[in-house]
């Protein structure tokens, strides 16, 4: 019982990592209709440049962390500016292909120029366990769900309280009213590519020292927020998480029980299961289409 | 172009395509063996991306299937390469129309994630079912012999896959003429207008999958024929993106864009090889810039280029 507990809470844990990047596929896809492939890369490659900022100034890591958000914010927007917004009245496929691109140039980037050893990354967290509900549980899992929790309390009272978060919501529905209620869509994209910017970074920052930080790091993730957003819906922030969380401790437990082996393709078993029967995903209703 | 001088241009092009080995060496005709195997993924990429619209980041596991499913049939089975090159093709197309039925409720950007999904199964199974594939000592793959005729050189394996793609490219090319070509087009520029015209969405792109995944399969096969060796490393994501890139930069129109991507990728590692393994990085540029300047790949600069003389 204490393992089944341990392995839930770890997964929880992993599963809120993947949370994140999920919520920043899903504000990018609610603004602009763009799956991006890119964003692990893209937060895999910021990891890497606050290593790079560590190496030069030794910073504390939750200030860096504070730091972080706005250079991936800087990063999603630049990125959203260069490469997304000449394509905005293209076929949908042709931004899609465009992300593919990026994903491309940032994860052989990132092993060109760190190479291809992984680097060990500081933690926030103490990797001491401490005893929860009978079960021994790293501090690092529990460092991981809360910093989390908060990233997604904050997104929450963003969107609902702020009129940036506002607007984005009204363009996110009704592109067009909201275009006439003076709501500018070209900025709107570009704060959404900012914003998720920001939080896959934050994800980044929290992966890299679990798994080592290196060019590949983030590939798996990004495939398992794939999996947990569109178990939750892709146009849902909290079917995204839920969906994410359920992922995360599915993962651990069929690893622990069932197979290690094949814990990767579980996941991928679960996106594709999830399509054929229930596309829309587990919590959002289907929208009638007019015609 | 006027009729005849397309008619002269093509046979001026499939000449060249039967000339091209002369006065090139071993490692010259092994190059365009690679570029006519790429061919094949491109046509099949052209039904899939051109023709119906939709898109694949996970070719490289049909791919995979037809070369392993080959490779397993001519060795475990005895059965003779012109044989098992089907085969490879036709469990590869089998998988195609498994992986297309989520397809059929869903649009654009969930079939490219549960595409990528596959392939990623696809490799770690054949990772791991080493009592099949060998797993990572990988499975070596008999030389291709037609009629008991063994294609011992590049250079006569070279002509028997040129005629493949020949073949295959007018299987296309009518494809693109024929009525279900013309469904996958209709329901591509509109899905709602084509169905209230009568065309069967399900029907036509299972279809449009199937195929496309029949002639990743046999390239896959014939692939494995000419390196003699599989290693389930050869099937990566990087193998989906890079014949993604391929489809882009020929240009997803036409069968001449196939011929162009396939050029490309056969000789990118050639010209990057300074580059190592930051050729990837250049490849991710071409996708981005061809997005942006060049969306129809290299096969439209023709008409690009008379579009701006008539300008003048």
């Amino acid at each position: 019982m204490a393992v089944t507990i341990q392995l839930i809470i770890s997964g929880l844990a992993l599963g809120s990592i993947y949370a994140l990047l999920a919520l920043a596929l899903v504000i990018i896809n609610k603004a602009t209709d763009v799956v991006n492939f890119a964003q692990g890369e893209m937060a895999m490659i910021g990891t890497f440049a606050c290593l790079a900022v560590l190496s030069v100034v030794k910073l504390p890591l939750a200030v860096l962390m504070l730091l972080a958000f706005p250079l991936g914010v800087a990063f999603g927007a630049v990125v959203e500016r260069l490469a997304i917004r000449p394509l905005v009245n293209a076929p949908p496929i042709n931004a899609l292909i465009a992300t593919i691109g990026l994903f491309l140039i940032f994860h052989h980037l990132a092993g060109w120029i760190w190479g291809y050893d992984p680097y060990r990354f500081p933690s926030l967290f103490s990797p001491e366990p401490v005893s929860l509900l009978g079960a021994r549980v790293s501090q690092n899992s529990l460092g991981i769900l809360g910093v989390s929790v908060g990233i997604m309390a904050i997104l929450y009272l963003f969107f609902e309280r702020t009129r940036l978060g506002t607007a984005m919501r009204a363009a996110s529905m009704n592109r067009r009213a909201a275009q006439l209620m003076g709501v500018n869509v070209g900025h709107i994209a570009m704060a959404a590519w900012g914003l998720a910017g920001g939080i896959s970074l934050i994800a980044g920052i929290l992966t890299a020292p679990v798994t080592f930080l290196d060019f590949e790091m983030m590939v798996i993730v990004l495939l398992k927020a794939f999996a947990g957003a569109i178990l939750g819906g892709f146009n849902s922030l909290p079917g995204a998480v839920v969906g994410c969380l359920v992922i995360g401790v599915l993962e651990n437990l069929f690893s622990a029980y069932v197979s290690t082996a094949f814990k990767d393709a579980f996941a991928f078993g679960i996106i594709v299961l999830v399509l054929m029967f229930r596309p829309a995903g587990l919590f959002t209703r289907v929208a009638g289409k007019k015609v | 172009m006027r009729p005849q001088l397309r008619v002269v241009a093509l046979l001026a092009g499939v000449a060249a395509l039967f000339l091209a080995p002369l006065g090139l060496a071993h490692y010259g005709h092994f190059i365009l063996a690679t570029t006519m195997v790429y061919a094949l993924v491109g046509l099949s990429l052209n039904i899939l991306m051109g023709m119906s619209g939709q898109i694949s980041i996970g070719h490289a596991g049909f791919w995979a299937l037809g070369a392993y499913g080959s490779a397993i049939a001519m060795q475990s089975f005895g059965v003779p390469f012109i044989l098992a090159i089907l085969v490879g093709g036709a469990i590869a197309g089998v998988f195609g129309v498994i992986v297309a039925l989520p397809a059929l409720r869903v649009q654009g950007h969930y079939l490219a994630i549960a595409t990528l999904a596959f392939a990623l199964v696809v490799q770690q199974v054949l990772f791991e079912w080493e009592s099949v594939t060998g797993g990572r000592q990988g499975l070596s793959v008999p030389r291709p012999s037609l009629f008991g005729v063994e294609l011992r050189t590049d250079l006569s394996y070279y002509y028997f896959l040129l005629v493949l793609f020949l073949a295959s490219a007018w299987v296309t090319r009518n494809l693109r003429t024929s009525l279900a070509g013309r469904s996958l087009m209709a329901l591509k520029m509109s899905p709602i207008a084509a169905q209230c015209a009568g065309i069967s969405r399900a029907k036509n792109i299972i279809l449009a999958f199937a195929l496309s995944a029949f002639f990743t399969g046999l390239s896959g096969a014939l692939y494995g024929s000419l390196i003699g060796r599989l290693s389930t490393e050869t099937f990566s994501l990087t193998a989906s993106l890079s014949f993604l890139t391929m489809a882009v930069i020929g240009g997803l129109g036409s069968e001449v864009g196939a011929l162009l991507g396939a050029v490309f990728l056969a000789l990118a590692p050639e010209m990057l090889r300074e580059l190592k393994d930051a050729q990837m990085v250049v490849y991710g540029l071409i996708l981005v810039l061809c997005m942006q300047f060049l969306p129809n790949g290299l096969a439209s600069l023709g008409s690009l280029f008379a579009r701006f003389r008539r300008a003048r």
